[in-house]
């Protein structure tokens, strides 16, 4: 390595000298060049994408491996985000700090030796369903404790009621859900505790899936250690540590110099679900206040829902964060600095700061809800940027199990099918893509379905006329049907959103909602189905149907031959073309350009006549 | 016996040939001429004085595969799938790489919804019918496509890897309703299970198919009309060659058939040199490539996504394994809206280009930062025929870098290439470390116009102790592509425990296989085969491709295949779970027909080198070093160079650095030892 060339130092940022309470700064000021600077923040995401491939291509479950439903970190002993993998599950963005805040508080600094390796989901700190299990490990340099590598991972299965996406909305509390695991050493200095292993084995269903998961995450976080050496051997602790802080003021400084173009303002939306999966019938509000001053935001939720007594309830700060970062510098690498900037208001006792033991099984359910409710409030601060509303579900969950008369082994289908999303400032919205919570999670593919498990996929296909109709129309939902060839279960359960279906933004119309249908052998119709474990017999068929994108901007300012293009792509139908869009197509399909312009001309004369205020937002 | 090969890049067309008779080299670059690409590959041999009537044999690389696909220049396709599968190739895998992305985009579809067409008839997984195919209602889309005037059809039916028997009679209607539409059956182009990536690669071969197929007709033809009677062959992605009819057939598989010309012929003169663990190394003018080469096989990826994994289209034709980051000659260098220095991923491109250039450029790039610290001649670029600017690349330096950081003009160079060096050396990274390999254990090849100016700064970070620089590193993928073999990729996915595969029947899909690669080899005669099982632990997803014998395939040995993927597993790993039950998944045959090999001359001279001039020149500090500078072409057999010194050549410059010390091998190559890499 070559002497670094003379610099001078950069000035701090203005906001960004100042640090959240219980930072520490380097004592001595250490010099740091541009290069060192650039060469560490290029590194440490690439720790951690590295645990994250290793992770996906090692593991035994599909919430892994397909779902992605995991985050690698490193997090310092203060609880700060040092780096974090991109590309999974949204939501895991946030809430990793907490289990090392409270790991250092049970153990102290004293209390972690190398090769200590700690596992916890207890939900009074972690504040999410069992399933999702965290593996963590001491890094020392020298001795000294300077950080620790963690893995979050969607286990199969934590014992409980369930198996699988993770328990159902009914289940009351968390022991009914499973296994508790509170902050235990399974490794103390590379010696393995024999009996937590045992009790761990004895008490989930597939052992040899969670326990070879653990292997994938202890192998992560050793991976880690590995390239932490590398580094911190190279550059040193106090330039290692230098550049760590600098890199959190300075993303700190770039999501404020987003926020410090935004008008100041307080920005409101609300939206609900259904209900908790209990109440049946009493909506969940969901309310959204965020406030924007100078490069400062605040989103204040403690209007949402009061915490239930349904398994929809979270301790997380992940759906504030979500929607920061993705008006904030959605192709950054995440760090503590993300979300310096970010005031988060959520009492205790709120559906997303619940208190132990309130269930939790589903505690990710609203927040895709919530991202896209934050979002929505910001419409009009930043209406070139935010897109109409997604389908707003995890959803989608395609889930049939029993018993394989071939094998006489256990299967379960599962797919997560994406729907809608919602028109943006420009162009169109996606059809059939996962939600804003969920990343690169894809579906299973028909073939390996079949290879797997005895079932016939019918169909996999976009919905007609599901989008909402705008200037950009939202993109397309679908339906997947899928026939058993065996008798078994399929689980019905989700979150419901039908009485707040995708909204339209500037005019646009919302989408339509999905559900799940069922036909039995002897039924000739499909019927709208719900409920977890509904047996079925050979040869029932299941439709799993997923929402549409609302549309953005008044959809009779579409391009006429945008949706002449969109009925003969069979994506809307012609009466809808007349109906929301005042589009006329004859019988050839070809565009009847008068009667277009009179029947436009009376739409907007008519809805002149009762419009007060649909600006938008 | 004179062999010439052609590799069509984004801005110039080279030409090498040899005549291993006379034993000697040819070369020759002229300006790629985007709108008949033909034309340049003609101007190229006129330009080389070379016979065209002489030439035996002609391989041949080019970037018209994928640029049809990026520009989206291809035919108006159809496809035609399973009922109920019309919107698979739309929807895709319904994921969203770009999390945090709320404007992100899906691939886009090459074919519109209203060209694709259902067709009934039903193959379920392990191949058995459960409804036979609908000859009326493939026969009825068939003419309403023909209605619409489609110049090519895809053809995808779910299951059609395990029984491809629909596909082939739903052909066979298509084909004689639509007798001059370009057909694509999918089983044809792959044969895996996961239905959205097959049917994506088979729209993609179908929608270049036309297009590739008249460039491959005119080129043989054109090349005819000069006197050409040799053999033309094609490269491929995977690093070899096949003949032009099968490139007609699968375009899709010539898509990356530039960069990995450069990677075959690292692998050869690694092998020459008595190394067979190399990484390749190629810098040019927009990105980096890199990629690994073990025992002389390089790194092959069952495919990758073009346009990138967020919104590319996935194409599932195997390939060389490659890292590609954006940082070449032109990549700019940049301060973000916080003041941090960033180098690339946009580069200034062919034009404007670098400052230096007088090309009306005004962003510093990294070739800037090498005039500057006076790396690169002013007035020995590309021999001479172009004076660079070093006044002006200062000042851009000074100006859009050095100033607003507070940097002196060299320090600001200096670290625009220290930056863009680790970028390079994370890209290095990727394909070894990160697959279990050290980077200790390989020789770094040295290409591209800007290789040897970076590459032992690289060396240094990751400790590797040898770098070649091998003889026409800026000619190098065209050298390469003289140097590959025939290769034939075919898979087969096979689904079942491993210990109850049919390994009757899996020989005789092996069989099978190999009379299909054999049909379509020139060289089928002492032909290698390679095979590989992909395994995974049963209820894993991601598979590792095992190598395996035709013997042990035969006897069955399960448990010597088990234990071969434990180790791997181990290896890539670093844990394996021998209790665990293990799945087969797919079976892969690569077949490779080897050309004859070219025998290179080697230097004859002997003596010292001495250099032609010094020229001050800054390395890691504000002094310059009076440094040696040497000519390449007056190196001989036995020379030895100490840094700090530069090697200068035609298109290309060898920066040593204190402690590196260069010699040159018989055949010509530098070997150069690096100073502090152990």
């Amino acid at each position: 390595m070559s002497r670094k060339p003379q610099t001078k130092k950069h000035k701090a940022p203005a906001k960004a000298a100042k640090t959240v309470k219980g930072t520490k700064r380097a004592k001595r000021p250490v010099k740091l060049d541009a290069v060192t600077l650039e060469v560490i923040r290029n590194a440490l995401p690439a720790v951690a994408n590295e645990m994250a491939a290793d992770l996906q291509r090692t593991s035994y479950n599909m919430m892994i491996y397909e779902v992605r439903d995991f985050c690698t970190a490193l997090v310092d002993p203060k609880g700060q985000l040092i780096s974090q993998n991109v590309g999974g599950v949204s939501h895991f963005v946030a809430d990793l700090g907490v289990v090392i805040v409270d790991g250092m508080k049970r153990y102290g600094e004293k209390g972690f030796k190398p090769g200590d390796v700690i596992i916890t989901n207890h939900q009074a700190v972690a504040g999410q369903h069992l399933n999702n299990v965290v593996i963590y490990m001491p890094y020392f340099h020298r001795g000294e404790l300077l950080m620790f590598s963690m893995v979050r991972a969607h286990w199969i299965d934590v014992g409980g009621t369930s198996t699988g996406f993770g328990a159902g909305p009914q289940v009351a509390d968390p022991w009914l859900e499973g296994l508790q695991l509170d902050q235990l050493k399974i490794y103390r200095e590379g010696e393995l505790d024999e009996q937590l292993y045992r009790v761990l084995k004895d008490n989930i269903r597939f052992p040899e899936s969670s326990l070879g998961d653990m292997k994938s995450q202890m192998a992560a976080c050793r991976l880690a250690a590995r390239r932490m050496d590398e580094l911190f051997n190279k550059y040193g602790r106090d330039t290692m540590l230098a550049a760590i802080a600098r890199i959190f003021d300075e993303t700190e400084q770039k999501c404020r110099n987003v926020v410090a173009q935004l008008p100041d303002g307080v920005y409101e939306a609300t939206a609900s679900i259904d209900d908790d999966g209990v109440k049946k019938g009493e909506a969940v509000p969901i309310k959204v206040k965020v406030t924007v001053e100078g490069s400062s935001m605040t989103i204040d939720l403690s209007e949402c829902s009061p915490e239930r007594k349904a398994g929809i309830n979270s301790r997380t700060l992940a759906g504030a964060r979500v929607a920061y970062k993705a008006l904030t510098g959605p192709l950054d690498p995440v760090n503590e600095g993300s979300f310096r900037a970010l005031e988060v208001i959520i009492p205790e006792g709120n559906i997303m700061m619940a208190k132990f033991p309130a269930p939790m099984s589903g505690w990710s359910a609203i927040v895709p809800t919530v991202v896209d409710s934050i979002v929505h409030a910001l419409a009009k601060a930043m209406p070139d940027r935010v897109p109409a509303g997604h389908h707003g579900l995890l959803g989608g969950a395609v889930v049939f199990f029993g018993m394989h008369p071939k094998t006489g082994r256990r299967f379960v289908v599962q797919s997560l099918e994406g729907g809608g999303w919602g028109g943006r400032p420009y162009e169109d919205g996606e059809s059939g893509t996962v939600s804003v919570c969920q990343g690169d999670v894809r579906n299973g593919s028909i073939e390996g379905i079949e290879l797997k498990c005895p079932v016939l996929v019918e169909s996999r296909g976009l919905r007609r006329d599901s989008c909402g109709a705008g200037k950009y129309r939202g993109g397309l939902g679908i339906d997947m049907r899928v026939r058993n060839l065996v008798d078994g279960h399929w689980n019905f359960e989700q979150t419901r959103r039908t009485k707040c279906p995708p909204w339209g933004l500037w005019g646009g119309t919302a989408g339509e909602t999905g559900g799940y249908l069922l036909r039995r052998p002897e039924e000739s119709e499909f019927q709208t189905m719900a409920g977890a474990r509904i047996a079925v017999p050979v040869n029932a068929a299941a439709i799993v149907r997923t929402g549409g994108g609302g549309g953005w901007g008044d959809p009779c300012e579409r391009d006429p031959a945008k949706v002449a293009e969109d009925v003969r792509e069979e994506l809307i139908s012609r009466e809808k073309a007349r109906e929301l869009y005042g589009v006329v197509l004859g019988d050839d399909m070809v565009i009847d350009h008068d009667a277009t312009v009179a029947l436009r001309r009376d739409m907007k004369e008519q809805r002149k006549a009762y419009r007060v205020e649909d600006a938008g937002a | 016996v004179i062999t010439v090969a052609i590799d069509i890049g984004g801005t110039f067309t080279d030409l090498v040939g040899f005549d291993d008779r006379a034993k000697r080299f040819t070369e020759a670059k002229s300006l790629t001429t985007p709108h008949n690409l033909v034309q340049g590959i003609i101007d190229c041999i006129r330009k080389s004085a070379l016979t065209a009537e002489k030439i035996d044999e002609l391989i041949h690389g080019s970037t018209i595969a994928i640029n049809t696909l990026i520009e989206r220049k291809g035919a108006k396709t159809a496809l035609v799938v399973t009922t109920g599968t019309r919107d698979v190739y739309i929807i895709g895998r319904g994921n969203r790489p770009e999390s945090y992305n709320l404007l992100f985009h899906k691939h886009r579809p090459l074919v519109p919804r209203h060209l694709t067409k259902e067709v009934g008839g039903r193959v379920i997984a392990g191949g058995d019918v459960l409804e036979e195919l609908d000859a009326a209602g493939v026969a009825a889309a068939a003419a309403a496509l023909k209605a619409e005037g489609v110049e090519a059809v895809a053809v995808c039916f779910l299951h059609s890897y395990a029984n491809p028997d629909h596909e082939r009679a739903a052909g066979d209607i298509i084909r004689a309703a639509l007798p001059d539409a370009y057909l694509s059956l999918s089983h044809e182009i792959l044969r895996e299970y996961r239905e959205f990536e097959r049917t994506s690669t088979t729209a993609v071969n179908a929608y270049i198919g036309p297009k590739v197929g008249g460039y491959v007709r005119s080129l043989k033809q054109s090349l005819g009309g000069v006197g050409f009677a040799g053999d033309l062959s094609i490269m491929r992605s995977n690093g070899g060659v096949m003949t032009p009819e099968m490139a007609q057939e699968r375009p899709v598989a010539m898509m990356e058939s530039g960069p990995v010309g450069g990677i075959i012929a690292s692998a050869r003169v690694g092998e020459k040199l008595g190394y067979g663990n190399v990484i390749s190394f190629d810098m040019g003018g927009t990105t980096a490539k890199t990629s690994l080469i073990r025992d002389g096989e390089p790194t092959m990826a069952p495919g990758y996504y073009v346009g990138g994994y967020a919104s590319g289209h996935p194409v599932m034709v195997p390939m060389i394994d490659v890292v590609e980051v954006g940082a070449g000659g032109g990549s700019i260098a940049w301060r973000d809206d916080i003041g941090a220095l960033k180098v690339g991923p946009h580069s200034s491109g062919a034009d404007p280009g670098p400052i230096c250039y007088r090309g009306g450029g005004s962003e510093p790039t990294i070739t800037d930062a090498n005039v500057v610290l006076g790396r690169l001649d002013p007035h020995n670029f590309l021999g001479g025929t172009m004076v660079l600017d070093a006044d002006g690349a200062a000042k851009g330096i000074e100006d859009k870098i050095a100033k607003p950081l507070g940097m002196s003009v060299n320090g600001a160079a200096e670290a625009i290439l220290e930056i863009a060096i680790n970028k390079m050396s994370l890209a290095v990274r990727e394909v070894s470390v990160e697959k279990g390999y050290d980077p200790r254990d390989f020789v770094l090849v040295a290409s591209g116009g800007a290789g040897p100016l970076h590459v032992l700064a690289i060396a240094r970070e990751l400790h590797i102790p040898t770098v070649i620089v091998p003889l026409f590193p800026s000619h190098f993928s065209a050298l390469g592509m003289l140097l590959a073999d025939e290769r034939h990729d075919f898979i087969r996915t096979f689904y079942a425990d491993l210990a109850d595969v049919d390994f009757a029947r899996l020989v005789e899909v092996h069989d099978e296989m190999v009379a299909e690669a054999e049909a379509g080899l020139r060289h089928a005669k002492g032909a290698e085969r390679q095979v590989h099982l992909d395994l995974r632990y049963m209820g894993q997803e991601f598979t590792l491709p095992v190598a395996v014998t035709l013997q042990q395939l035969k006897k069955p040995d399960r448990k010597g295949i088990r234990t071969a993927f434990d180790k791997l597993y181990e290896h890539r790993y670093a844990h394996h779970s021998p209790d665990e039950p293990v799945e087969m998944v797919n079976i892969r045959l690569a077949m490779v027909g080897k050309r004859p090999k070219l025998k290179f001359p080697t230097l004859r001279k002997r003596g010292k080198a001495a250099p032609l001039r010094r020229r001050p020149v800054y390395f890691d500090s504000d002094k310059p070093v009076a440094c040696p500078i040497y000519a390449r072409l007056a190196l001989t057999a036995s020379a030895r160079i100490a840094g700090p010194a530069l090697i200068e050549e035609h298109g290309t410059t060898t920066v040593l650095h204190k402690g590196d010390v260069c010699g040159v091998a018989p055949s010509g190559e530098l070997i150069i030892s690096v100073g502090g890499a152990r």
